[in-house]
């Protein structure tokens, strides 16, 4: 693969892989990527040799019969697959050591956009896994937690806020079962809740207080509408009523500030959840209150209660295959995606870890194995299915004109075993190219020792 | 049954221990003909059969007789491979990890456990065990952890009625954690008070706390071969069972596996195990790659995840992916390994990924079949497709380094177990639930 007309000055060790994302490119010009298979995921299906043109960050044409303008940049894509950039649902890249505000059982006050680090590498390794956006959520100590950040994987940005995925609406976490008990964590003093009778009270208290809370403000305003004094007119000679008292504004409380969001519909709920009993219970406390979840998390038994989620419109955003490590994934089995979709939830597959972020392309295509899953929409678990999950499938998950140029670039089928990410670009600039990244490796063994293998 | 009970005794006692499945001769003949046969040692055969018999292969090739009574697998369209070997496991030994100890058998307490034998406390019932089965897991290391010595290994099938049954080889290794000086700190008793230290003092204590760690090891092993080489030559020694136990790795009659992971942890634990005559094997080697020249002078076989992210932030994003390959190249002998329990199904997958990372398909496959079974000394009847060794086999319908490929059948020592599983029954109960 080969990038023509593209001006790489000397970079140095880590600074070339950090000047790649800095780069900007003039939003005028148009990057080709061309010869590729492309799998669009999206009603164009699979191209099988075929072109992109992108414009101002933004996919502007795909077909098999794209003509190039003249002075594109050209990525020869010859023998490659471009996909859409991969999304993960539940991540905590970029907040490290910042991800658990604890101490209480609701913190639906604090917020992960105020913690997040451009700097971590992990942003740099997982566009090495053609990861391009990425749900950074709250830990899971607490029923109700932190605000999360939908971010897309923009490496070399010099703040947390450009970090940020524009349009995505805000969310939030919550938690049910051993994590909010605190189960298996005898580190510090015990709080409540301990038992998932305790959680279920935590969430319906909240609301309850929520909901007074909204009253109270839906009554302002109301009330400082109809109090808007009357106008009255310099001698007419007759008495004006005289104005009702301008009400006074209740104080924000920010905790409640984010319940009332969710009750209106504003903030997306991704509620971290294992056992069948505590996902049902959770459905019939937002029935209860009125407001929708829109993921449930992990839901590692949520192939036993796929019917309920469907009929709530949750999303279910699981692991591929991992279980018993707690005894909340005693009965987690490596079907439930498949099981899931098949009952007609939107299933994602995340990674909730660094790691295993770097290879979602073989967790999807694991569900091939498990349950039996098309390729198709196996693969739509780790691009499209994430997207709606996250409401920002207007932008991402497809390759389809108007939509980000947030694309990834494999070796091979992704599904394939010796298949591997070459490229990926975040709003179309090149963010991750393995080619310079192993050229830039001996910089970094003379300047720090060890480097390239 | 009396005497087999003695011939168990014996084989404890005298630390040797194949043990052969039990009564096998009685099951009929098995056939799979027709099939792609990935023997892991020699050539991949076309159109191949194989004969099955008293647990063992008895014929492999093209044109071969089925034996009177002898059940045939159709194997047209399937690929055959040697049963995967999973090199470092907790199977058997852990139910669930976190929340239920009293399912957690892998960490005795205190530091110095050479007399802990995993073979004793394998739970032939774990529901683990045929989730790894059904998924091509026919044979693991299962070993204990924790501590400065932590125990010894077993050779285990996943298939067996007791833990009797499910031992292939015990006594295998001595697992031991090399010293790194760093606190160890169990924050299931809480929060430590840890005082504030400079970076610089914070190394000097460590390369401090080391030093003493690695004599304290020194002085346990000099310590055990003497004990060792004194009950060798008759004299009645005051019973000491750890260091009858750890005599065994002292004298060499064992290997010991040490954890080491950081490129100085692997060279120290190198020189270590040469200055004291031992024969090592690396558990974990992330940074073995850094490492190449020392573990092929001293011949240091690695059992390593791939798995893993880099172990320092400026390394290659893809150090743990390529660190196969990189061995591979240099002619160091490593088995990949999941060094997990409940994943220990995903082992192909890791090996994919060193496959997708410039290690050789031929390498990648080998590496979870015939190096491990050669680095614990099993390989005269296991890791390979050979006539004459243990038929424990596993049949696919493709790439068994591909995601999308199913297992089809688990033959293991001549029989064909059951891929009955927790996994499959619970999919089974709710797939069609409305």
């Amino acid at each position: 693969m080969k990038i023509q007309m593209s001006k790489y000055p000397g970079f140095i060790v880590l600074g070339a892989l950090m000047a790649w994302g800095a780069r900007t490119e003039a939003q005028d010009t148009v990057t080709a990527i061309t010869h590729a298979k492309i799998m669009t995921v999206g009603p164009a299906g699979t191209i099988e040799n075929g072109t992109i043109l992108i414009k101002g960050g933004k996919i502007t044409a795909v077909g098999a019969s794209v003509t190039v303008p003249t002075g594109a940049t050209i990525i020869d894509a010859s023998g490659r697959v471009v996909t859409p950039g991969l999304i993960d649902a539940h991540s905590h890249t970029a907040v490290e050591d910042g991800v658990n505000e604890c101490t209480n059982i609701v913190t639906a006050e604090v917020r992960v956009t105020d913690a997040l680090d451009p700097r971590d590498i992990s942003i740099y390794r997982q566009l090495a896994g053609g990861v391009t956006a990425a749900n950074i959520l709250h830990g899971s100590c607490n029923s109700i937690g932190g605000q999360n950040a939908t971010i897309k994987m923009r490496w070399g940005v010099a703040s947390g806020d450009a970090l940020i995925f524009q349009g995505a609406p805000p969310g939030i976490k919550f938690a049910l079962g051993e994590n909010p008990k605190r189960s298996n964590f005898n580190v510090g003093t015990r709080r409540y809740p301990m038992t998932r009778m305790g959680v279920e009270v935590s969430i319906r208290n909240a609301f309850l207080e929520a909901k007074a809370y909204k009253k109270e403000w839906d009554d302002y305003e109301a009330s400082s509408k109809a109090a808007a004094p009357p106008r009255t007119s310099r001698g007419s000679g007759k008495a004006t009523t005289a104005p009702a008292p301008l009400p006074v504004a209740p104080r924000k409380n920010l905790q409640m500030e984010a319940l009332k969001e969710i009750l209106e519909g504003k903030r997306l709920v991704h509620a971290h959840s294992y056992r069948a009993d505590e996902i049902l219970m959770l459905i019939d406390v937002a029935n209860e209150m009125g407001f929708k979840i829109a993921t449930f998390q992990h839901v590692l038994e949520g192939y036993k209660v796929a019917t309920e989620m469907a009929k709530h419109g949750a999303g279910g955003s699981t692991f591929s295959d991992w279980w018993a490590y707690k005894m909340e994934a005693y009965d987690a089995i490596p079907y439930n995606a498949a099981i899931m979709a098949s009952h007609g939830v939107v299933v994602s597959l995340n990674s909730d870890s660094d790691e295993l972020a770097r290879r979602l392309y073989w967790e999807a295509a694991k569900t091939v194995r498990y349950g039996g899953v098309s390729e198709d929409e196996a693969f739509k678990m780790v691009t499209l299915n994430p997207a709606k999950q996250l409401w920002i499938d207007k932008w991402a998950g497809s390759i389809e004109v108007g939509k980000d140029a947030d694309l990834a670039i494999f070796k091979s089928h992704p599904f394939a075993p010796d298949t591997r990410v070459e490229m990926t670009l975040v709003d179309g600039k090149v963010m991750f190219d393995r080619s310079k990244d192993v050229a830039a490796r001996k910089g970094v063994a003379a300047t720090l020792g060890g480097g390239g293998q | 049954m009396r005497i087999d009970r003695y011939i168990t005794v014996f084989a404890c006692a005298a630390l040797v221990f194949l043990m052969p499945r039990a009564s096998s001769a009685a099951d009929a003949p098995l056939v799979i003909a027709g099939a792609r046969v990935v023997t892991v040692s020699g050539a991949v055969l076309e159109n191949a059969s194989i004969v099955i018999q008293d647990g063992r292969i008895a014929a492999l090739g093209s044109g071969l007789a089925a034996p009177a009574g002898a059940r045939i697998i159709d194997g047209r369209g399937k690929t055959v491979y040697p049963g995967l070997f999973d090199g470092l496991t907790t199977l058997g030994l852990v139910e669930v990890g976190q929340g239920a100890p009293g399912t957690v058998d892998t960490n005795e307490t205190g530091d110095v456990n050479p007399h802990a034998k995993s073979w004793v406390a394998l739970h032939p019932d774990s529901e683990l065990l045929p989730v790894a089965r059904a998924f091509g897991i026919t044979t693991a290391l299962s070993a204990p952890g924790g501590g400065l010595i932590s125990g010894q290994s077993a050779v285990i099938r996943t298939v067996g009625d007791t833990m009797t049954g499910l031992t292939v080889k015990s006594a295998v290794a001595m697992h031991m954690r090399y010293p790194t000086g760093a606190p160890v700190i169990d924050f299931s008793q809480g929060i430590p008070n840890l005082e504030p230290k400079t970076f610089e003092q914070r190394v000097s204590e460590r390369k401090k706390n080391q030093e003493k760690e690695l004599l304290r090891l020194r002085g346990l092993l000099e310590e055990a071969r003497a004990y060792g080489e004194g009950l060798a030559s008759g004299l009645a020694l005051k019973v000491d069972l750890p260091m009858e136990a750890l005599a065994l790795a002292a004298s060499g009659r064992i290997p010991v596996v040490m954890r080491a992971n950081a490129e100085a942890d692997i060279k120290g634990a190198i020189k270590f195990a040469n200055e004291n005559k031992l024969k090592l094997i690396i558990a974990g080697g992330a940074e073995a790659w850094r490492c190449t020249d020392d573990l092929k002078k001293s011949d240091v076989a690695v059992l390593m995840g791939v798995d893993q992210l880099p172990t320092r932030e400026a390394d290659p994003y893809d150090a743990a992916y390529a660190n196969a390959a990189t061995l591979h190249k240099a002619g160091i002998r490593f088995a990949i390994v999941t060094d997990d329990a409940s994943n220990s199904r995903n082992l192909p997958f890791e090996a994919a990924m060193a496959h997708a990372f410039g290690l050789s398909r031929e390498a990648a496959l080998r590496s979870i079949t015939l190096s491990p079974a050669e680095i614990f000394g099993v390989s005269s009847s296991l890791g390979s497709i050979e006539a004459g060794k243990a038929a424990t086999l596993i049949i696919t319908n493709g790439d068994i380094l591909d995601h999308r490929t199913s297992i089809t059948n688990v033959i293991i020592d001549g029989r064909e177990a059951s891929l009955d599983n927790k996994h499959q029954r619970l999919y089974e109960r709710y797939k069609a639930r409305p």
